[in-house]
């Protein structure tokens, strides 16, 4: 089908894109002692430039203390059909300050900042905060915000139209949801899964163990009647699910697998729908913990995230306090295949320095390039969790490399060439968060 | 309107008079003072000062546990000061802010207001 609009016509198409050659990632100074603004990286990923594995570009946001954190396109292959839409505009919300920063690509090395939809004026008018997951819905953007306008749970879902004017709440119901936190949709199924963190009162000050006792924390996936935008069903997961986080479907708009990491049960959850048209869960993976000379109890993984290769064949995720990046091989998703396995960073002390740079954290947010071959990692997850683990990062800030994976019969291996070191910033040491490239990536973009 | 001096004992016991009204984390940023901040509500933690001397109301924080409390943290942004105060700023004043939590767990009587349950004799 001939067509001119954003993205790829399907997974397939996606995986024969040109290989990425710019990478855009967040650094954050909130929390740091650094009184500067967060600030937008543009990375140079092609290995044929002089100025490859560095910096290039950096666009400070207007004021300081957002915590940028996850970001997301105004466009994807959702409107691949529709010629009058373009990948252009990143948007960039600060978890802690609710602003939502519209960030122009028109000159792809340069990303200048267009506008600011105000923190306060979200919260005036639709009660809502702390902006997480940003999903293009054909032409239109919904944010998952994990709070209300005073940071309890469990916020909702704001609506924002192509222009990034606000629509108001995108959902018609919470139900019983009790948190929120990421999300994705797989519209051929009518369905959107959702997952459970946190109240922003609960999450941003950092993190209190017994709090999750006392529930505070999220143990629930949540299927949504997409259409109807509203919850219709709730898997209980208890202790297996313990901080459900990052919820993937597979890219395949026909497939209804779906997998969440849950971070303080270290376990990775699988859901689809039988053969009877009922939705199933089951738990696929669990990484044991770990002992450590210097804690009471051994060290949870807390898979910080979890990415699906495009080809929806391989599954990654990463253990945050144990330092390392799993692959596991998911074309049978109910048995999981480990098939790859590096170490940076944690808390056991298997890496403690990769390519020259002290790893200061562990591996935590992760993109993987369409093809399936690149791995991207940086280390720091919040700014005051980072504190609370890994308190040595205000001096070293944080760092990205880049992982070789073997799409034929898994592997992966550190590439010894590639480091950004963002201990090394002009500003001073800063932290380096989630990865994505101008034209699409692995939690991009989702086919209607 | 009612004035209060705040000293800041970790930059050099510079004074600043502020309105005794409003909250801290406003009075110091419009006299120079450069202070971290994130949410402005008392949710985020990314402000906290420390008190060493004097009395504030922060009833609308939501963001310290008893533990931080005992420790003299304070959230700036929704803090007024009730008394003449003396603070230690900026992240060089969070050395006990931030804990590791498995490796020091809280006792139930320094979890969060909502949360604790009172000391037992």
């Amino acid at each position: 089908m001939e067509c001119c609009g954003p993205g790829y016509a399907s997974p397939a198409e996606a995986m024969k894109a040109p290989r990425e050659k710019l990478l855009y990632t967040i650094a954050i100074y909130t929390g740091t002692g650094i009184q500067k603004p967060d600030y937008l990286c543009t990375i140079d990923a092609d290995p044929e430039s002089p100025t490859y594995s560095q910096v290039i570009h950096r666009l400070e946001m207007p004021g300081i203390g957002d915590e940028l954190h996850h970001m997301g396109w105004n466009a994807c292959s959702s409107c691949h059909d529709d010629a009058s839409m373009s990948r252009r505009y990143l948007i960039v919300p600060g978890v802690r300050s609710s602003n939502l920063h519209i960030v122009d690509t028109i000159d792809p090395r340069a990303p200048q900042l267009h506008k600011v939809v105000e923190g306060a004026e979200i919260k005036a008018r639709t009660d809502l905060s702390a902006p997480h997951t940003v999903h293009c819905l054909g032409s239109e953007i919904i944010i998952s915000m994990l709070g209300d306008a005073k940071g309890e749970a469990p916020g909702g879902y704001l609506h924002l139209d192509k222009d990034f004017n606000i629509v108001g709440r995108w959902e018609r119901s919470m139900g019983d949801i009790p948190f929120g936190y990421d999300f994705w949709y797989q519209p051929r199924h009518n369905v959107m899964a959702s997952s459970e963190w946190a109240a922003p009162n609960t999450f941003m000050p950092g993190f209190d163990l017994e709090e999750v006792g006392h529930l505070k924390y999220g143990r629930r996936i949540h299927l949504w009647d997409f259409e109807k935008r509203e919850p219709k069903q709730t898997f209980y997961l208890g202790e297996d699910g313990l901080i459900p986080l990052e919820v993937r479907f597979h890219h395949d708009p026909d497939s209804t697998h779906g997998f969440c990491g849950a971070a303080l049960s270290a376990n990775i959850i699988h859901w689809w729908k039988d053969g009877a048209g009922d939705w199933q869960w089951e738990k696929i993976i669990d990484v044991e913990n770990e002992p450590h000379p210097e804690w009471p109890i051994p060290v949870p993984g807390v898979i910080s995230v979890i990415l699906i290769s495009m080809d929806d064949r391989f599954l990654y995720f990463c253990n945050w306090l144990h330092g390392d990046i799993r692959q596991y091989n998911i074309e049978d998703p109910h048995n999981p295949v480990l098939t790859g396995q590096v170490w940076m960073g944690g808390l056991l002390d298997r890496a403690p320095e990769v390519n020259g740079v002290r790893v200061t954290g562990g591996p935590q947010m992760i993109q993987l390039s369409l093809d399936g071959k690149r791995l991207y990692v940086t280390t720091s997850l919040f700014s005051t969790w980072d504190n609370q683990f890994y308190p040595e990062i205000r001096t070293n800030g944080g760092c990205m490399l880049m992982v070789n994976c073997d799409t034929e019969t898994g592997g992966m291996e550190i590439d010894p060439g590639f480091v950004v070191d963002f201990g090394k910033e002009p500003n001073g040491p800063s932290r380096c968060h989630e990865t994505r490239y101008p034209g699409g990536d692995c939690t991009s973009d989702i086919w209607v | 309107m009612t004035s209060r001096t705040i000293t800041l004992a970790n930059r050099g016991g510079a004074t600043y008079s502020v309105d005794a009204r409003r909250p801290l984390l406003d009075t110091l940023r419009e006299q120079g003072v450069d202070l971290p901040y994130g949410c402005k509500y008392g949710g985020c933690i990314t402000c906290a000062a420390r008190l060493t001397d004097g009395q504030i109301d922060q009833r609308r924080q939501v963001a310290l546990n008893n533990r931080q409390i005992a420790n003299g943290y304070i959230i700036l942004c929704v803090a007024r000061p009730l008394t003449d105060c003396t603070l230690e700023i900026g992240v060089d004043s969070h050395g006990k802010l931030y804990r590791n939590p498995f490796a020091d767990p809280l006792e139930p009587h320094e979890l969060k207001a909502d949360i604790a349950t009172p000391k037992e004799a």
